[in-house]
């Protein structure tokens, strides 16, 4: 859980989590919905100075994160490029025997400012999830008005996952150092036992923290103790001042 | 090389392309920004009716009887982990299970729809697979198709007394399968091809994901077989407990 250990020890944890989390909402919607690449470059700069300069997280660490859904976004775009064909049509295309693979400039074209779109709305997902703990996200969304029986699920698998991967490592290691992962079939046979016993604990586990809530008078609800985080000015008219310069940028290369 | 020597080995160079980039976590999560704003809000709209069941299923059950609240969060919980683990791979390209199918099976079509978004939200902020304003693109094909037709082949190879570790390997593989066409029928919606419309583009990206997905569709089908039987073996009570076996299974 890499990206809830850089949370915690973002720069930007103080700010409002509410207002992080509406100002990379509003820039993913702006990024899908003007669908334009200036706009998009406008908010990978941007993002990008938030999380490193203003974060504190190092530039090869942010890169790491952005890498990840690198291969999604390199299949998804060679589709869009390349198109098949039973004639040789298009700029540029390929024989392969019955068929011929083609592409364009503009096709290509379009594929690259995919990725830009794509790069844009993924970093303002970042600069959310990369200043923010879920536990403070999942309170944002309760003041969205989220059910409570959802926020309440929440609340709980995010804790729980935590106590889960624990068990994991522990099972894993004592697996690995039994030669449980040797060959092809044997690590299947061990992944799967691992899986089947992770259920079984984490169903004791489950009924163990439920007497402990219950001992705790649980009705349904857990309150949580949350930190005032007030939105200063400056904030609030720097998010404004770098929407409306997206506009103006959109506005100037429509 | 002359010019046919040449265009074999630009072939072959593409499918090294393609097989070298395998290492593909979770490809089939459509990533944030991918698709345009109509799409987005059609299939988060389409999800509606399947969430409000099962979260109509889900209170139902908490009004009965709190202690399934820890026990339906632990499921998620449990589902995101195994999501999130490596599955040993014959080419050593790191891959993941997708946990729907057997959650399906052990918890019921309704129950997963709830867990699947929510797991879906976690692993878009704690790992950055997926998105939020492509959650409803993820959350049908993950957490809605794909479950409800594992658990109706599951409760069909039931009725038809198929063995059942057959009839679960075919739901978990038939729904992971199922989850990765409908995924590529939601990404060739968005983006027709110019020359054939949204068929060819669907058979495009059906072609694009298939080297990295029907091996994984048919681990998965194995692990999820493994694992039930590990169940039924060390947690009869446990099963019960969740629900499982109620119909008489065995």
């Amino acid at each position: 859980m890499e990206i809830d250990l850089i949370s915690y020890a973002s720069k930007i944890r103080g700010w409002n989590a509410a207002f992080k989390v509406s100002f990379a909402v509003l820039l993913m919607i702006l990024c899908i919905g003007l669908n334009n690449p200036y706009v998009s470059a406008a908010v990978i700069i941007g993002m990008a100075y938030l999380i490193v300069v203003k974060g504190g997280l190092s530039v090869r660490e942010y890169l790491l994160v952005l890498a990840i859904p690198i291969s999604f976004i390199l299949l998804a775009t060679i589709t869009i490029a390349v198109d098949f064909a039973w004639k040789p049509i298009g700029q540029y295309n390929l024989h392969l025997g019955f068929f011929y693979i083609f592409t364009s400039l503009e096709k290509l074209e379009e594929a690259i400012f995919m990725i830009l779109k794509v790069f844009a709305a993924v970093s303002a997902l970042q600069m959310m999830t990369l200043s923010t703990p879920s536990s403070e996200i999942i309170s944002v969304m309760r003041k969205a008005h989220i059910p409570k029986l959802i926020i309440e699920l929440m609340n709980m698998i995010y804790r729980y996952i935590f106590i889960i991967l624990d068990v994991y490592s522990k099972i894993k290691n004592s697996a690995d150092s039994r030669q449980g992962f040797c060959d092809f079939k044997t690590s299947l046979h061990t992944f799967g036992g691992i899986a089947s016993n992770m259920l079984v604990i984490s169903v004791k586990k489950a009924n163990g923290y439920y007497d402990a809530m219950e001992a705790r008078c649980y009705d349904g609800e857990m309150i949580f103790l949350e930190e005032d985080k007030k939105i200063t000015m400056i904030q609030f008219i720097s998010a404004a001042m770098f929407i409306s310069v997206l506009f103006l940028i959109w506005g100037f290369t429509k | 090389m002359n010019l046919r020597e040449k265009k074999i080995v630009s072939l072959f160079a593409v499918f090294a392309g393609l097989f070298g980039i395998t290492p593909t976590a979770y490809a089939m999560h459509i990533m944030e920004g991918y698709l345009p704003p109509k799409y987005c809000i059609a299939w988060g709209v389409i999800c509606l009716p399947f969430l409000a069941a099962g979260y109509f299923a889900i209170k139902k059950q908490a009004a009965q009887n709190r202690k399934s609240m820890t026990l339906l969060a632990m499921a998620g919980a449990f589902v995101f982990v195994l999501s999130s683990l490596k599955i040993p791979s014959v080419t050593g390209s790191c891959s993941h299970m997708t946990g729907t199918g057997l959650a399906a099976i052990l918890f019921g079509p309704f129950a997963v729809s709830i867990l699947g978004i929510i797991v879906l939200i976690f692993q878009a902020t704690l790992l950055a697979h997926g998105g939020l304003t492509t959650l409803g693109a993820n959350t049908f094909s993950m957490a809605i198709a794909g479950p409800i037709l594992s658990y109706g082949i599951y409760i069909l190879c039931k009725k038809l007394k198929v063995n059942n570790n057959a009839g679960i390997f075919l739901a978990a593989s038939i729904g992971d399968l199922f989850t990765y066409c409908i995924t590529s029928f939601e990404l060739a919606l968005a983006y027709p091809s110019a020359n054939g419309g949204v068929v060819v583009s669907a058979l495009k990206f059906l072609g694009v994901f298939a080297p990295t997905q029907v091996p994984l569709a048919i681990i998965e089908g194995i692990l999820t077989v493994i694992i039930v039987i590990g169940l039924e073996t060390y947690a009869k009570s446990e099963l019960i407990g969740i629900g499982y076996m109620d119909g008489g299974v065995k």
